[in-house]
């Protein structure tokens, strides 16, 4: 920062120079601090509970029993200073023996009934609630699966994991006992008000003088403590971020040897962090010995005014008992009131996410009438297609070109050519922005979306495999593939060998998408599943993948098989497939610059020459030395 | 370190014995707080506990004053005596009644503070422990990080320590009140009626079991539960990430199905998890209950054949409601201690680490430059020699064989070679993220190992391959390296001051003059002066997305900015076109004289203007020399060019 400083530390020896940098000054913003926080806002609370009670309709009956339940167990709670007063009036203080043995018998079945009765109406409310969740979550997930895939290039999979996952988590307390145990709070709070005042009201009067000082309190508090938690979870967050970040890039603050600068960072946002929650927890103490001590003095003034009651035989005994009993249940639930508001709150917040999700609409648009799909073979055509991912971007420039049926074309190209958006485009991942692909004729736009991608195999490099067994990857969940069609078309692609060497052979459990699996034995059952689901055009995309000499060879003659059986359209990586093709697109920054056989555009010694020279001349020499000369 | 380290070494662990006294330390640490927050529940109890005796003796009052008025009624007494001997009674009781008020404020006072101070303490031990954990995750290598999963560090950082905290906080608070209660409660109880007493206590043993029972299966379904979600949270992660092959296949049924399907199994676990919770809830009430059953049935019997007074009867029940919430507490108390010890463990995996590469009790800082420093005129700066080094990430596969380099201080040198040949793995063992197997590197003729390693680095400007970005604002991530230089007292080499631009030859300039200059250097003053906020541009979610070869120019200037003694740009330039690459370059050429340059690319560009070229081959030097040498010589290197020039021009 300042010259002089540094220019006397860079002459001094190396001892006296340490304590003379100056101290870190607070900085505005530390790592992470471009975290984006999420903005909310855009619903209303009443619109969020009335969207969330959409999820809850279906188990409406569970939720009304629970809720039809919730007397009956403030009744079973509220009975036991009723029973305590019997007891003290009618049997005690006279002295009596006969029935205490039924006061003791039905204390002791209050006390059953309503745990009985609690665990019963939390396991039915939790099964209502846990089944709206899971109803949400399979709703999220479908509608995530149609959005379209510019709507996946834009929002990071971590993101859409948290809403799908750990957002919905924590609508969980709120919808599968916190807004029940709240109405069945408010019961008990109107009950002990109710029997009290037909017990006695002028004892219940005074009894009830301290409520308003404590509603006042509990308001200020639960403000504050809001306030409070609200601090925490933005500090967590920050916490959080920075954490993250720290460890993925640990390497870049080691070596400008940042580490105690970021550590003071660190710990003075982990102290921000603790000084929240030290606010909290005052706040929360404070509010917790508050309703201690007024139920306290509340049990205090029972006893002064209820003692010349007593005394004048107002009242008896065991209804003082009782009153004071009653004090005490009335002051539990206005207690974790604070807490119960905390938790519907961040559930508000998360449901918030949730529905922004829903609501996002991002999809191809649907043909409205949609044509059927031609049963004759099809003639692909693109007719000067321009494409961008982001605008004015241009991935491909006025492509055109047309496959006949049965053709075998191959597209090849520098890495950002354009190649594989072709594929993604014919396969209607994505819509042209100018121009339009057509199958004999029709624009793809006017077909079936669904129907019509099922009409190509698709093997790419990066070969999905989902958890099943071999069959069911292989049959793609079609119930109509025998196991015989699955066998023949693995032989033909010399798929089959490999498959028998697995233990349990066809019936094998793929792990975690193909973990225990080969990239070479992958790329395999890829080409065993394009043949299994005959489709009318085979896209590929060849692998570069480094696989060894013996799968290289089965590849490539798997490749050639495959090509055989219909109209094909492949990313070609390798040489044999490039002279096995009927047709060569040459790519280059997304226009068709050159396109014929392998040796038309060879004795033309134009773009596919080089490229030829540069990419495939050392596999040529290798693989096919015959053809050199 | 040696060369026989086995290759998956055996998983860390931290023994029982280190965790205990570590968990111990803690404590002590903060034993003020947990002495105060003893002693304050101690009080709480007290003044709460004393209650019931003034309860249970103002009904007491109350019944003897109604007992005598039916005996005079019945015996037709005077009025006037009731209503005086009521009037004593009554101020008797109302002093009981203010005894209890001012008893309950005491209590209430001190258990502000009893709860403050104890959960206080749980947050300055979690505090302390997330501070060195982090500090500890700053000195660790990438041996470290390549054994422990990023989400599994942060997970123990931030879910462990939580634990870890209530281990402290809720056994404290609980373990000791639970103590206290029960030792002015019992005593109590057993000078009023020791046989009623124990038969209250008898039902609580079994209660105990019971919740500790269902709080294990609590945790251990809640561990299923967790486990679930994960199962579930990789299924979401697989589709989202093979979007397209799911769409290209028109897959979404069948992978609503299986989503379902997890789904479905999570919903079934949660609901197993549902009957823990509710057996819980409804134990718990059945505790804080069952004691005045107890003291209904058989208290009764006593008061009705008149060996027990009615006043003792309350005092006695409430005693046994004052003891029932503690005694829960208890039950929690075992599965918070057993997961938070857990938690403790995996923390300490990480706190107990020592890194692999650390500084030798004798390390000494780098050789100063003269005082004049940075002008052209100083001796050269940055000698790098590699004598016979071997290294592999295992010990089975050696990455790099026979290494011998000397890069003369001042020069500008290349490495080339193709995608694994070791290139990058040259230039990590210059950073010194790992120690050669064998042979060794000397900087400015100490060996590498004898040097400060943070010294050390601070004098190389290391711009990676990946370039990676914080999200600060984009003048935080340019001076990145100038915050330990000037905040970082165990650091000793002052911030430079030198400019870096021509124009400014021999100047001292303000940091702000420098960072301008070094991000008109990499050539990215454009770009910046196109933001609205310019440097003050947030980097990331809130900020700007910028391109990877403007990322590639701010890691550039972020090197620049601390005037190193050995810049190395491991493939830096990829992702800028030529000619931004030249400039910059240019420039560099200015800013490195007198110090060493080291490349690592593909582009001939680059490679005709630098003294010598090492081409890599399988982690040997095949070919060294300048472009020239090596293009006459018709080697590895020329044939690379060739291709090279060929892609280039394709590209064009």
């Amino acid at each position: 920062m300042t010259k002089n400083n540094t220019q006397n530390t860079a002459a001094s020896g190396a001892q006296s120079q340490v304590s003379t940098k100056p101290t870190d000054p607070k900085r505005s913003s530390a790592i992470g601090s471009g975290f984006a926080e999420q903005t909310l806002g855009h619903y209303s609370d009443r619109q969020i509970l009335l969207r969330l009670w959409g999820f809850m309709r279906p188990y409406r009956l569970m939720f009304l029993i629970c809720l039809l339940m919730l007397p009956l167990l403030s009744g079973f709670s509220l009975m036991q200073p009723w029973l305590l007063q019997i007891a003290i009036d009618d049997h005690l203080v006279p002295r009596n023996p006969d029935g205490i043995g039924w006061v003791a018998f039905l204390f002791g079945a209050t006390i059953l009934g309503r745990a009985l009765l609690g665990f019963l109406q939390f396991y039915l409310m939790q099964l209502a609630g846990q089944r709206a969740l899971r109803d949400l979550r399979d709703q999220l997930f479908s509608h995530v699966q149609g959005l379209s895939t510019s709507f996946f290039k834009r929002n990071p999979i971590g993101r859409l994991m948290a809403r799908m996952t750990t957002d919905v988590e924590s609508l969980q307390e709120a919808l599968s006992s916190g807004i029940v145990t709240m109405v069945g709070d408010i019961i008990t709070l109107v009950a002990i008000v109710v029997i009290l005042l037909y017990k006695n009201w002028q004892l219940a009067l005074v009894s009830f003088t301290v409520v308003p000082i404590l509603l006042i309190c509990t308001a200020i508090f639960r403000h504050l403590l809001r306030m409070a938690f609200r601090e925490v979870r933005v500090k967590i967050a920050r916490l959080y971020a920075h954490l993250q970040e720290s460890v993925t890039g640990i390497s870049v603050i080691q070596l400008f040897v940042r580490e105690n600068v970021s550590a003071r960072e660190y710990s003075e946002i982990n102290d921000d962090y603790r000084h929240a929650n030290i606010r909290s927890i005052r706040y929360d103490a404070m509010l917790y010995a508050i309703v201690e001590t007024v139920g306290s003095v509340t049990l205090g003034c029972i006893i002064w005014y209820g003692s010349g009651q007593a005394l004048s035989g107002v009242v008896t005994l065991g209804v003082l008992v009782a009153f004071i009993e009653y004090m005490q249940k009335f002051f539990v639930p206005i207690r974790d009131l604070a807490q119960k508001y905390n938790l519907l709150q961040s559930a508000i917040a998360s449901s918030e996410r949730v529905f922004q999700l829903l609501d996002t609409d991002e999809r191809l648009p649907v043909a409205e009438n949609p044509k059927p799909l031609p049963t004759e073979p099809f003639t692909i055509e693109f007719r000067d297609v321009w494409f961008a991912y982001t605008e004015d971007n241009w991935i491909l420039r006025g492509v055109s070109f047309t496959i006949k049926p049965g053709e075998k074309v191959a597209v090849v190209g520098h890495t950002g050519a354009g190649k594989s958006t072709i594929i993604a485009l014919l396969t209607r991942l994505y819509d042209v922005n100018k121009g339009q692909i057509l199958i004999n004729g029709t624009d793809i736009r006017e077909f079936d979306l669904n129907l019509y991608r099922r009409s190509f195999a698709v093997v790419l490099q990066d070969v999905f495999l989902f958890q099943g067994t071999i069959q069911d990857n292989l049959a793609l969940n079609n119930q109509n593939v025998s196991l015989d069609e699955i066998q023949s078309a693995s032989q033909t692609v010399h798929a089959h060998d490999m498959i028998m060497r697995l233990p349990d052979g066809y019936q094998h459990q793929i792990s975690e998408r193909g973990s225990n699996l080969s990239a070479g034995e992958k790329q395999l059952l890829a080409f065993a599943r394009a043949l299994v689901c005959k489709p009318e055009v085979l896209i590929l995309d060849e692998a570069t993948a480094n696989v060894d000499t013996d799968t290289e060879a089965l590849l490539q003659e798997a490749v050639e098989i495959l090509m055989t059986h219909q109209t094909s359209l492949v990313i070609a990586h390798r040489l044999s497939t490039i002279q096995k093709s009927d047709r060569i697109l040459v790519l280059h920054r997304g226009e068709v610059i050159e396109s014929g056989s392998h040796d038309q555009l060879l004795a033309k010694n134009g773009h596919y020459g080089m490229l030829y020279r540069l990419q495939y001349s050392s596999e040529h020499q290798e693989i096919l030395p015959s053809i050199t000369a | 370190m040696s060369s026989t380290q086995s290759n998956s070494p055996p998983p860390f662990k931290v023994d029982r014995r280190t965790r205990r006294k570590r968990l111990w330390q803690y404590f002590v640490r903060y034993k003020s707080l947990f002495f105060f927050g003893a002693i304050t529940l101690l009080l709480t109890n007290a003044f709460s506990l004393a209650i019931p005796a003034y309860l249970g003796e103002a009904v007491q009052l109350m019944r003897d004053a109604a007992v005598e008025s039916q005996a005079q009624a019945a015996t037709s007494a005077e009025a006037g005596n009731i209503l005086e001997a009521f009037a004593a009674v009554r101020s008797e009781v109302v002093t009981a009644a203010i005894f209890i008020i001012l008893l309950s404020i005491g209590a209430g006072v001190f258990r502000v503070f009893s709860r403050t101070t104890i959960f206080n303490a749980g947050r300055h031990i979690e505090f302390d422990i997330r501070n060195e954990l982090y500090d500890k995750l700053a000195t660790l290598d990438p041996r470290f990080y390549s054994s422990m999963p990023t989400g599994d560090v942060t997970s123990r950082v931030t879910n462990d320590v939580t634990y870890v905290r209530l281990l402290y906080a809720i056994t404290f608070l609980h373990v000791i009140n639970a103590a206290i209660a029960y030792t002015i409660a019992l005593q109590r109880m057993i000078a009023l009626d020791l046989a009623l007493t124990l038969w209250c206590l008898a039902t609580y043993p079994v209660m105990l079991l019971a919740v500790r029972f269902v709080t294990q299966a609590l945790f251990s379904q809640t561990k299923i539960v967790q486990a679930q979600m994960a199962a579930m949270s990789s299924r979401v992660q697989e589709n989202l990430a093979g979007v397209n092959v799911v769409k290209s296949y028109s897959l979404e049924e069948h992978e609503i199905a299986d989503f379902s399907r997890e789904n479905q199994q999570f919903y079934k676990e949660n609901m197993k998890l549902s009957l823990a919770r509710g057996g819980l809830d409804a134990l718990v009430i059945m505790m804080a209950t069952v004691g005045t059953l107890v003291v209904l049935i058989l208290g009764s019997q006593k008061v009705i054949d008149g060996s027990m007074p009615l006043g003792t009867f309350v005092e006695f029940n409430a005693y046994v409601v004052a003891i029932a919430f503690p005694t829960i507490g208890m039950g929690w108390v075992f599965s918070v201690w057993h997961r938070g010890l857990a938690a403790f463990e995996r923390v300490c995996e990480i706190l107990f680490r020592e890194p692999e590469i650390k500084d030798s009790p004798d390390a000494r800082t780098l050789e100063k430059p003269a005082p004049s420093q940075g002008t052209s005129d100083a001796a050269p700066l940055g000698h790098v020699r590699f004598e016979n080094v071997q290294f592999g990430y295992s010990a089975e596969h050696p990455v790099l064989h026979d290494i011998n380099i000397d890069i003369p201080a001042g020069s500008t040198v290349a490495f080339v070679g193709r995608t694994g040949s070791g290139k990058s793995t040259l230039a990590k063992l210059m950073a010194r993220f790992y120690d050669p197997d064998q042979g060794r590197i000397l900087i400015d003729g100490t060996p590498l190992t004898d040097l400060l390693l943070r010294e050390t680095r601070s004098e190389i400007g290391f711009v990676p391959q990946d370039p990676f970005l914080f999200s600060m604002t984009l003048g935080q991530n340019v001076r990145f390296g100038l915050d330990a230089l000037e905040y970082d007292d165990t650091i000793q080499r002052p911030a430079p001051t030198r400019a870096l631009l021509e124009s400014h030859h021999g100047q001292q300039l303000s940091q702000e003059q420098r960072i301008q200059q070094a991000v008109e250097v990499a050539g990215l003053n454009v770009d910046i002066d196109s933001f609205p906020e310019g440097l003050d541009t947030l980097v990331g979610e809130r900020g700007v997305t910028l391109s990877g070869g403007q990322k590639q120019r701010l890691t550039i200037a972020r090197a620049l900015l601390i005037d190193p003694r050995i810049l190395i740009l491991d493939d830096a330039l990829s992702s800028v076109d030529t000619q931004t690459e030249s400039m910059i370059l240019d420039r560099l050429e200015y800013l490195m004289r007198g110090r060493t340059s080291i490349l690592i690319t593909h582009r001939f560009n680059a490679l005709a203007r630098v003294d010598k070229i090492y081409v890599l081959d399988e982690g040997r030097i095949v070919e060294s020399g300048t472009h020239h040498e090596l293009i006459k010589s018709a080697g590895v290197y020329a044939s690379m060019l060739e291709r090279q020039k060929l892609r280039e021009q394709l590209e064009s």
